[in-house]
């Protein structure tokens, strides 16, 4: 499995010196140079308008930035119109959210495999089945969302992140809305995706002990990286949140 | 919780929109409907020619066959000529004004009729001056059989003053005369006393008596009442207008028949179409509900807040609602006047009360509609609601199914009445039994839609792109949600089809059984003389090549008939037949003779025989015009009912019972030489004599009025029915804006979005049309049936391809601008303003 997902480069995401001015004035992200290399797990941390979610939409070309350059799998996304980010998307990156985000009216496996139908890919059989193995929810393939728990709903997404063998996973606070052992399980899913499968992911999240499952996590404040952090602890970060709110 | 209902209100405003739309044209609506009925009921003619006269004592224009509506008589009843002096000598009164009428005009110098009102009773007695409230008499009065006055009016447009020799037709006969002297305008055409009793035929009655009253009129009109004859009644005030021309204020019973036919289908879909707009309404509200729900809200609470939530909106909408109403009400009756089926002197009573029926009515419907669209919200666990509140819920219950296959099911036996009595009545049980069969099908609609989209989910060939599939895979998910869009816009094919068609099937089925039993083919008439002028019928009679004349009139009777064990009495149209009628009209006789209408005898149609079990030879009571109760026996059972109305009377039954006495027109049958046709043309040279081609009988029009009304009604409701659908429907697609961001962030192009939205529009719009053709099928069938003895109706062929576009296009509108509007904005900000 490994070898599908071999880099062309080393680096899956990269943002110099980006910039997002909202409307009203408020630079949401301000100079901010990260890179991503590829198989690693990186989590993005932060009080509540720190950026954080931004920085997210931005780098996954869900926005545009006002001034630098994002990187997406070797691709500029700059000067890309919205249709041409779609299929960039689709093609590179996997979402995961917090409130799941599942299409009601389709069942898991519609939900799951949809990616490939909108790129008009041919379904990997193989490949889906081991997704859905990977995530448990062999015997619900045939649900609908509605008649899942939140941890089975946030596994499916994730599931549904990973179908279309993306360069980057994004996931936005994806324990925010669950139970600390549903949580857990969707974190530790996570980082195995990382290990075994040398997937890429993204984290953003206020939640340390969620930060610590990463290789890496950024502290930001007011748009800017105001902290890097190596293998960190759930206690280090903590920390330095606190020392952020205090500071 | 008021305020919390407001803010709740506030914050969604789409589909508050909705629902103030719906309410403000449901307002419009019923308030409409309700002046028309008021104004049926209690607005009162311009007192004019009696304004002198404070009490006025005539026949009682009206009949109440029981504690019903009172039902109008259009032929002047007369009152005993001996009361005028009795009521002259009464204390308090000044003097007793008696007045008849009798057909008169006037020519000018060309030969030409100077125009009046009404020339069925322009002629009066030079008395009658005495009932204006201005006599200001420029001459003096005339005497014997050469002079009359004439109002300033006629005196004008005849171009004549006091002394001028004049040419005038007076009860049909024409004469040279002399201007005795001119009287204020609305007088009419005077002779002296006598010779107008002698002139309307009837020297021991009057039409009505004027009284002038120099002190309280009240007094006095308490002081008479005990001294009349039953069916004589005292108007005092502005109900003196009334009985100044009973054929007019009959007319304005038309308001009541109209308002109380409309009422059933505008209430019908007023409640439709705002219990929709609050279902969406309150389905976009579900998170919150729930939220409410599980912080500690009880469900009575809840059901409380939704309704009043609805009642802020809808109590918003009423008032520009409510005024819209009075401007429709005004315009419907300007088109009453243009199409003459309503006097142009009467005009709409203008209260408070259908302001007030209009709110209480709207707001009940919209209490109603939104605490049971709250009902499931209120009660279901809340647990379930939370999880619910993302997806909309799965099923609609089994009992609205068969709740909604039961209404289906009863709307059958309600499509049967145009195979038993082919009358306008039978044909509007046609686009009732539509409505109720598409009402059953929005409640059943949910889970026949799941079943349908189910199947065609499994059928989808495996090329199908990825927004045609998720197209049908949202239909089918959101059941409840497409099942209201598609039962909504079937409701409106529902509409158009089985009211228009009825209404142009009843049109054609009527003008092609009296075209088919008119023998005649030349008709000649004298609107501007009061009727056919003395001497006509033997001049056309004369004219070689005429091989059949009659004159033929219209009038009205009531009919009393059994209804469900009541006695019930309308007022039918009748025509008025002499002997020779059956030379110029095939009535379609099964049984007698129609020779034989001479002396108290009538022909009766066979279905209005056969709902009141007579046979030929039997004795009838009917009620005439004018109010006399008359017994006539059958002497002719007819086909032709449709064409020419449930009775014809005998001429000679009906003379002395309506107001002028003249005949309305001549049917002619000639041997259709076009020389014979000239002749006749040249009776054109008698004043006022218009001769045309093709017989009409009498001056009955070829369909009910209520059939053309009927069809303006449709416009109306057609537009409100039509913005309610398509509010409905923004709101709804709006409500999806967080569907729309998720499947982009999944990676949908906006283009896929768009695609995939038209897909469900299309299918949307042709599973409406194709539910509303079927539902309407079996009605439109049996119509066609007992109408046509044909399986399917008439009327216009563009009318199922245009309603269809319409549909289609009102569904691509109400789904394509919002999903624009939707894809605007970032997906992920969309995600995130939805909560």
């Amino acid at each position: 499995m490994s070898t599908a997902l071999a880099p062309a480069t080393t680096v899956a995401v990269a943002l110099s010196r980006v910039t997002k001015t909202h409307p009203h004035g408020v630079r949401a992200l301000d100079d901010v140079t990260v890179e991503v290399p590829r198989g690693s797990f990186l989590a993005v941390m932060g009080p509540s308008g720190s950026g954080k979610s931004t920085l997210l939409q931005v780098a996954a070309g869900l926005d545009t930035p006002t001034s630098g350059e994002v990187l997406l799998d070797g691709t500029a996304i700059g000067g890309l119109d919205e249709t041409r980010r779609t299929e960039l998307r689709r093609d590179r990156i996997g979402f995961v959210f917090q409130a799941y985000n599942l299409l009601p009216a389709l069942t898991v496996a519609e939900n799951i495999t949809l990616p490939l139908r909108l790129a008009g890919k041919s379904l990997d059989r193989v490949w889906v089945q081991y997704l859905v193995d990977r995530v448990g929810l062999g015997d619900r393939l045939d649900h609908r969302p509605a008649e899942l728990s939140g941890g089975q709903q946030q596994r499916a997404a994730i599931a549904r992140a990973l179908v279309a063998r993306p360069a980057v996973v994004f996931a936005d606070e994806p324990t925010g809305a669950l139970d600390l052992h549903s949580a857990a399980e969707v974190l530790d899913l996570l980082r195995d995706l990382v290990d075994d499968l040398g997937q890429t992911v993204v984290l953003v999240t206020h939640d340390p002990a969620a930060a610590a499952r990463a290789h890496r996590a950024l502290v930001m404040a007011d748009g800017r990286v105001v902290d890097t952090l190596e293998q960190p602890t759930a206690a280090d970060l903590a920390g330095r949140l606190v020392a952020l709110r205090e500071g | 919780m008021f305020a919390l209902a407001l803010r709740l209100a506030r914050t969604r405003l789409t589909a508050s929109l909705a629902v103030f739309v719906a309410v403000l044209g449901g307002a419009a609506i019923v308030t409409g409907t309700g002046v028309l009925a008021e104004s049926g009921l209690r607005s009162h003619l311009p007192v004019d020619r009696l304004a002198g006269a404070e009490v006025v004592v005539s026949a009682d224009q009206t009949v109440r066959p029981s504690a019903d509506l009172a039902v109008a008589l259009p032929e002047r009843g007369r009152v005993p000529a001996t009361l005028v002096d009795e009521l002259g000598r009464l204390p308090g009164v000044d003097a007793a004004v008696a007045d008849v009428g009798f057909p008169a005009a006037v020519l000018d110098a060309e030969g030409d009729v100077v125009g009046t009102a009404d020339p069925v009773t322009a002629g009066h007695g030079w008395s009658s001056v005495g009932l204006l409230d201005d006599p200001e008499v420029t001459g003096t009065a005339p005497t014997g059989p050469e002079e009359v006055a004439v109002d300033a009016a006629i005196a004008a447009a005849a171009g004549v003053g006091p002394g001028d020799p004049v040419r005038v037709v007076l009860a049909g006969r024409a004469s040279d005369a002399r201007i005795s002297a001119v009287v204020p305008a609305g007088a009419g055409v005077l002779v002296d006393d006598d010779r107008a009793v002698q002139l309307a035929g009837r020297p021991d009655t009057v039409d009505l008596i004027g009284l002038q009253v120099a002190g309280d009129a009240q007094a006095v009109a308490d002081a008479v009442r005990p001294l009349l004859p039953a069916g004589t009644i005292v108007s005092t005030g502005d109900a003196r207008g009334d009985v100044s021309l009973p054929e007019v204020a009959a007319a304005r019973s038309l308001l009541v028949v109209l308002a109380s036919s409309l009422t059933g289908v505008p209430l019908l879909i007023v409640g439709f179409v705002v219990a929709g707009a609050l279902t969406v309404s309150i389905g976009g509200q579900r998170r919150e509900l729930a939220l409410l729900r599980a912080i500690g809200t009880t469900p009575r609470q809840l059901r409380r807040l939704v309704a009043g939530q609805a009642a802020v909106v809808a109590a918003v909408a009423l008032v520009p609602g409510i005024a819209l109403g009075y401007l429709l009400a005004g315009q419907f009756r300007r088109l009453l006047v243009q199409i003459g089926e309503l006097p142009d002197a009467l005009p709409l009573t203008v209260g408070p009360l259908p302001a007030l029926a209009a709110a209480a009515l709207l707001l009940l419907v919209v209490q109603v509609a939104a605490r049971s669209a709250t009902w499931r919200t209120s009660r279901e666990p809340v647990t379930q609601l939370l999880a619910e509140s993302r997806t909309g819920p799965r099923t609609s219950s089994r009992g609205r199914y068969r709740a909604g296959l039961l209404l289906i099911a009863a709307a059958l036996p309600l499509a049967v009445p145009p195979l038993l009595a082919q009358s306008p009545i039978g044909a509007a049980s046609t686009s009732l039994a539509g409505i109720v069969a598409a009402i059953g099908l929005a409640m059943a609609g949910p889970t026949l839609l799941r079943r349908v989209t189910g199947g065609l989910a499994r059928r989808l060939p495996a090329g199908t792109s990825a927004p045609g599939w998720l197209a049908v895979a949202n239909l089918h998910g959101y059941a409840m949600r497409s099942a209201g869009a598609i039962t909504t816009l079937a409701m409106a094919v529902v509409f158009v089809l089985t009211y228009t068609f009825a209404q142009t099937t009843v049109i054609d089925a009527t003008t092609e059984e009296t075209r088919a039993g008119t023998l005649a083919d030349t008709t000649v008439v004298a609107p501007a003389l009061g009727g056919i002028p003395a001497g006509l019928l033997g001049e056309v009679q004369a004219v070689p090549g005429v091989e059949a004349v009659a004159p033929v009139s219209s009038t009205t009777v009531l009919w009393p008939e059994r209804l469900l064990g009541e006695e019930e009495l309308t007022a039918g149209p009748a025509l008025v037949l002499p002997p020779a009628g059956a030379a110029v009209l095939d009535l379609g006789v099964r049984e007698g003779d129609l020779a034989d209408l001479t002396g108290a005898t009538v022909a009766v149609g066979s279905g209005g025989a056969r709902a009141r079990d007579v046979g030929l030879g039997d004795q009838v009571q009917l009620t005439l015009g004018d109010g006399a109760p008359v017994a006539a026996r059958v002497v002719a059972v007819y086909d032709r009912e449709l064409g020419f109305g449930p009775v014809v009377l005998s001429a000679d039954l009906a003379a002395g019972h309506t107001t002028g006495g003249l005949a309305d027109s001549l049917l002619v049958r000639t041997d259709g030489d076009p020389a014979t046709d000239r002749a006749l043309a040249g009776l054109t040279d008698r004043p006022g004599v218009t001769v045309s081609g093709g017989g009409v009988a009498g001056d009955r029009p070829a369909a009910p009025p209520e059939v053309w009304i009927n069809l303006a009604v449709i416009g109306v409701l057609l537009g409100y029915l039509l913005l309610g659908i398509a509010n409905a429907l923004v709101a709804a697609t709006a409500q999806r804006r967080g569907e729309i961001a998720t499947l982009r962030l999944t990676g949908t192009t906006p283009r896929q979005v768009r695609t995939m939205m038209r897909r469900e529009a299309a299918l949307v719009s042709g599973a409406a049309v194709a539910a509303g053709v079927l539902v309407s099928a079996v009605p439109l069938a049996l119509l066609g049936l007992g109408f046509l003895g044909r399986p399917w109706p008439s009327g216009p062929g563009w009318l199922l391809p245009v309603t269809a576009l319409v549909v289609i296009g009102i569904a691509f509108l109400a789904i394509e601008l919002p999903t624009r509007s939707a894809l605007r904005v970032p997906p992920g900000d969309a995600l995130a303003s939805q909560g």
